[in-house]
């Protein structure tokens, strides 16, 4: 029976040193709302030594529902948190987080928990196996060598060995004991993650993972190989009437409610897209190959698809766009290549945004004499065949078998840059990308400072595109097919100021040169770090539907966000929390977030770009995104759509910049730190004190 | 479990104190009078027909689905057990998704839901009258109070899995009901009026009809994508790509 509202009521604490389970009740970590904010404040609380290596067993990994999860809030049911001390980022690996779709949070919620806590590290090879209130720890020994789908097909099996086909499977001895048509749902890392642990990923059913942090490294470094749940509970509703209502409502922002008169939209958008369409796998398969639109749980965009070949199945974005230029560039179009490399990725459990760096990294140099056979990198890699399936899986072979350039590559790009001697010089020059922290350019710092920013400030790429659909790709594709945004500048800006509440800020999309060092750029990122670390982060509303800024079924292009996220919140868990109540939550993880970091060693000082930022403009062929960069500012008195590609960072203005943004979060502007008075104003005297026992605590001002 | 595989020689429990009749009995009936036969429409739950075969009153409308729209996100399952339940449940769904993540289109998804068969050996199974037919819609449902749990009516469903269901939390069987009873949504349903899943369906993969449909071993032949916009949406082929996005 559904407990709760929203929530099952009790989080499972697994201590793999001693093999012995704990529950926590959620209840007394409900103020933080669910998924990030209470993974951060367990992780706060349970890990004793901040400042460990995310290798260390004292290093404490949680993997976090959403109260939202396993409902029918559009596009949110399917996500899941995953955060501890990460391995993948350079020189620290900051305490981090990654996030997955798919349906394994809402098993976990149907099997009566709100979350996972992994402690300590098990004397041998292990996976979890959780069958509603069952837990298991069981050997690994047969299972740590496979890759992810043989891990889970191999788990399936051992859960459900009668299952029959699409038969109802009853989950114990009673008939009443519960019963299920659903396969177990299994996070796994790659075979031997220990082994390239910066670059392992966890992945989930096909094409769903966890990418950022090196987290399957970390599983492995646990000697935990996979964690399966499945249940057959539910999830109790405050207002079933108001749900229902609630998705029906959201309906009409999207393709759902438009079967018959699709929006025409040049650009793109979160709700307002096709399914599968226009970042589908399907666009990137090879031509005759059918397929159908796919979704996480509850989705109502469903952007990914399954093909007929059951290549590239669930995958979606730089899954594909790792390697499918290069296909395209060695064939002429989309070949069998760009699937194989997909596939590739997704059975090693290899990040997909480490090996898109590197690649393009790597041709780099091997097109300039540094690397190849019997050259100063050495490698065997098939670099004649470039752009094939045959050198993706080479590479990646490479990589998880720790052989040819794979020996130093398995320890992370950056660890390889720098073994090689590279890592200076190419990070300078700008052809290898590491944007900040070591980790790769995704969007130009330089250009969208929103994504640059963010990710500096935090510690890792951001990857939320809650502006990059409306401030870059739409303008930037318009003026690629040469037509008019269907939204102006001044209207977009008029949008976006309304509904980031509190700032409301008229100038919070200026992308001028001026605007990039503004006060307003500042509450930008403030209010972008606040609204994710909840809504998307805590409560799961997925990146790819949310914020819904713009939306072509909106009155005048309205979309959701700001009315949408809390009648859903509010219809699953009750009461009638505003959208900025919402956001103040947001702001005291985000304040628990660098509280955290500054315990393992942030401070301003350190929070600089990569100097290929400061020096030089976006080349072509250095990262995958050297479009125009055509954005919305703010100039003699007006507002205009303009590009503003090949723009470099003034150093100076990005510190001054800085200073503008501690001021907003009300933190030390000298050194980046908190001071008591703000984290007390968010009910945190108790990280506070921790920061001052640490002799980390801001000055007030 | 026991074995679903029916017999159509079998006779099953006489024409009979429950006013249904024996699967072969309906078959010949339904045989001599051809496949176009109106079933509906009769208040009474059954009705004579010729050589005093008695048939069971058709349901006023059927769900049909078309699994190669399917996006396999399972939100139709949570808005039948919320509409019901009023909780999300997919154990107590009465529409079943199921899928292989590693499967190939279109055989990585399996849509299963209530057929409301001309001839329910769910309703003909039941001891009680609990599974029954309603009179007013011809929807096949269940009267909980008067199910005694003996799940004759899940292990006579037909079909895999079985659409009939054993609601082990409430301890009775359950089944599509086409939304006529759903206490926890604000709208009227049934057959004229809305269905849950249908409404929440984001890519119109369910569809309500009155029409009885055509029907293979796999289930109903529904195609609900030719001429539609699914048909200039490019899952058929390979659309040309938008470029490096994401």
């Amino acid at each position: 029976m559904a407990s709760g509202n929203g929530y099952s009521g009790k989080i499972l604490k697994v201590d793999l040193t001693t093999g012995k389970f704990e529950t926590i009740l959620t209840e007394k970590y409900k103020s933080w709302g669910g998924g990030h904010g209470i993974g951060s404040a367990l992780f706060f609380d349970l890990c004793e030594d901040k400042t460990i290596k995310g290798t260390d067993p004292g290093n404490v990994v949680t993997i976090m529902a959403s109260p939202l999860s396993g409902t029918l809030a559009p596009s949110v049911a399917g996500r899941c948190e995953v955060q501890g001390i990460g391995i993948q980022a350079y020189p620290i690996g900051w305490f981090t987080r990654s996030n997955f779709g798919g349906r394994f949070s809402t098993q976990l919620k149907f099997a009566g928990w709100d979350g996972i806590v992994l402690m300590g590290k098990s004397p041998k090879q292990v996976w979890l196996n959780i069958i509603n209130g069952e837990v298991k720890l069981q050997d690994a020994t047969d299972l740590w060598g496979l890759n992810t789908r043989e891990t889970q097909e191999e788990i399936w099996a051992s859960v459900e060995p009668s299952k029959k086909d699409n038969d109802w499977t009853n989950l114990g001895q009673s008939r009443d004991s519960g019963r299920t048509t659903q396969r177990p749902a299994v996070l796994t890392t790659g075979p031997n993650a220990e082994r390239f642990g910066p670059m392992a990923a966890l992945i989930h059913d096909a094409g769903n993972g966890a990418g950022q942090g090196g987290f399957g490294g970390v599983f492995a470094s646990k000697n935990l190989k996979a964690v399966s749940v499945l249940g057959t509970g539910g999830v109790a509703i405050a207002d079933p009437k108001a749900l229902m209502a609630a998705r029906l409502w959201s309906n009409s922002y999207s393709f759902a409610g438009h079967h018959d008169d699709p929006a025409e939209y040049v650009g793109l958008t979160s709700f307002g897209s096709t399914p599968g369409k226009p970042l589908a796998p399907m666009q990137d398969t090879p031509e005759g190959v059918k397929s159908r639109p796919q979704g996480c749980v509850g989705c109502i965009r469903s952007c990914r698809g399954r093909t007929d070949t059951g290549q590239g199945n669930e995958s979606q974005c730089v899954d594909f766009f790792w390697y499918d230029a290069h296909d395209v560039k060695a064939h002429g179009k989309i070949t069998d290549a760009a699937p194989r490399a997909t596939d590739a990725i997704q059975l090693s459990g290899v990040n997909a945004f480490a090996v898109e760096a590197a690649t393009l990294w790597l041709e780099q140099l091997y097109n300039k004499g540094i690397l190849g056979k019997g050259k100063a990198i050495d490698s065997n890699l098939p670099f004649d065949k470039f752009g094939s399936g045959e050198w993706a899986e080479a590479f990646i072979n490479c990589i998880i078998t720790q052989t040819d350039i794979g020996k130093e590559l398995c320890k992370g790009v950056a660890q390889a840059a720098l073994a090689w001697g590279r890592l200076e010089i190419d990070t300078t020059s700008g052809i290898l990308p590491l944007q900040e922290w070591g980790l790769p350019q995704h969007y130009d710092a330089r250009t969208e400072v929103e994504w640059g920013y963010g990710s500096l400030m935090g510690e890792r790429d951001i990857n939320e595109h809650d502006f990059n659909w409306h401030v870059y790709w739409t303008p930037t594709i318009a003026g690629l097919f040469g037509v008019e945004p269907a939204v102006s500048a001044q209207r977009l800006a008029e949008i976006f100021a309304k509904k980031m509440i509190p700032y409301n800020d008229p100038m919070a999309i200026n992308y001028s040169d001026e605007g990039i060092y503004s006060e307003s750029m500042a509450k930008t990122v403030a209010w972008h770090r606040h609204y994710t670390r909840f809504y998307k982060q805590a409560m799961g509303f997925c990146d790819w539907g949310w914020a819904d800024f713009v939306n072509p079924y909106g009155p005048e292009h309205e979309g959701m966000t700001s009315v949408g996220e809390n009648k859903f919140i509010n219809a699953v868990i009750g009461g009638n929390m505003t959208f900025a109540e919402g956001m103040e939550v947001g702001r005291r993880i985000w304040n628990l977030d660098r509280a955290i970091w500054i315990l393992q060693g942030r401070h301003r000082d350190i929070e600089k770009f990569t100097e290929y930022n400061y020096t030089t403009g976006a080349q072509p062929g250095m990262t995958t995104y050297e479009a125009p960069y055509t954005m919305p500012v703010f100039e003699n008195n007006e507002w205009s759509y303009k590009s503003v590609a090949g723009r470099i960072l003034d150093r100076q203005k990005s510190e001054d910049w800085k200073t503008l943004f501690f001021k907003v979060e009300g933190w030390d502007v000298k050194s980046g730190w908190p001071t008591r008075e703000t984290l007390e104003k968010l009910d945190l005297a108790n990280v506070a004190d921790a920061l001052e026992k640490a002799g980390k605590l801001g000055a007030s001002a | 479990m026991v074995d679903k595989n029916i017999n159509p020689t079998e006779e099953a429990a006489s024409a009979d104190q429950k006013g249904t009749l024996s699967r072969r009995q309906f078959l010949t009936g339904f045989g001599l009078l051809g496949g176009g036969l109106a079933l509906g429409g009769l208040v009474g739950g059954a009705f004579l027909l010729p050589d005093q075969v008695v048939a069971i009153q058709a349901s006023d409308g059927y769900l049909l689905v078309d699994t190669k729209k399917c996006a396999g996100c399972t939100s139709c399952m949570m808005a039948c057990s919320l509409t019901h339940h009023g909780e999300t449940n997919m154990s107590l769904s009465r529409i079943q998704i199921t899928q292989d993540p590693f499967g190939k289109f279109p055989d990585d998804i399996s849509i299963a839901q209530c057929r409301q068969c001309p001839y329910p050996s769910c309703v003909e199974a039941c001891p009680t009258g609990a599974m029954h037919v309603d009179k007013a819609t011809g929807v096949r449902t269940v009267d909980a109070d008067k199910c005694v749990g003996c799940e004759r009516c899940v292990n006579a469903c037909p079909f895999t899995p079985s659409r009939t269901l054993w609601n082990f939390e409430e301890k009775h069987s359950q089944k599509c009901d086409l939304c006529k009873d759903t206490p926890f949504w604000d709208e009227d349903g049934g057959p004229d009026g809305k269905r849950a899943c249908e409404e929440v369906c984001s890519m119109g993969a369910i569809k309500f009809t009155k029409e009885l449909p055509v029907q293979s071993e796999d289930g109903y032949e529904a195609d609900l994508r030719t001429g539609t916009v699914w048909d200039t949406l490019g899952f058929d082929g390979a659309p040309k790509s938008g470029g490096h996005l994401g």
